[in-house]
């Protein structure tokens, strides 16, 4: 087991309190808890791709990355003026 | 040798940044003082987990892979921040 996939399982665990919040908090908290949690999924998948020498799965964290910005804004939109 | 102790010193700090960036977003009251956690998260720690990528790998096509999504985070996560307490202003009643 590499650095890299040790560090993408921390990073997975330190989700929790995130997701703690996205599930238990307020509607702008859990907003909040989302764009953290989609965030730190690019990383842990870049460190997965790197950990596994697997150089093909690259293409989903620079794939969730671009959508992360329409997929947040979404959220933001529907939190501002429809929920 | 001494890449590996960079790579891994790298991973630990990008690691680390997101813990301490985990717990602030769980204690910090209100949603406009843990969106002030979000940013760490994302443009600090993937540039570190970039840098570790390229410790290890080089000049490849795994570590330009991983610059263009941390070119596409740190470009975007500013503007989605920005949207996002907009937002939370926006509504009546919310924690500020």
């Amino acid at each position: 087991m590499t650095a890299f996939v040790i560090a993408a399982i921390v990073m997975l665990v330190a989700l929790v309190p995130a997701g703690v919040t996205l599930v238990r908090g307020e509607l702008a908290d859990s907003v909040v808890g989302y764009e953290f949690i989609s965030t730190v999924i690019v990383m842990i998948l870049a460190l997965l791709a790197e950990g596994f020498g697997r150089p093909g799965l690259f293409e989903f964290p620079v794939i969730l990355a671009v959508l992360l910005f329409g997929g947040g804004l979404v959220f933001v939109r529907a939190l501002e003026g429809w929920l | 040798m001494i890449r590996e102790v960079v790579t891994d010193a790298l991973l630990a700090l990008a690691t680390l940044t997101v813990v301490l960036s985990s717990v602030g977003i769980a204690v910090m009251p209100g949603a406009a003082a843990k969106l002030h956690y979000v940013t760490p998260a994302a443009v600090v720690a993937p540039v570190l987990v970039t840098l570790a990528v390229f410790v290890r790998e080089g000049l490849d096509s795994s570590t330009g892979m991983t610059v263009i999504a941390l070119v596409f985070m740190v470009a975007v996560s500013p503007y989605l921040s920005h949207a996002t307490l907009r937002a939370i202003r926006a509504r009546p009643g919310e924690r500020r």
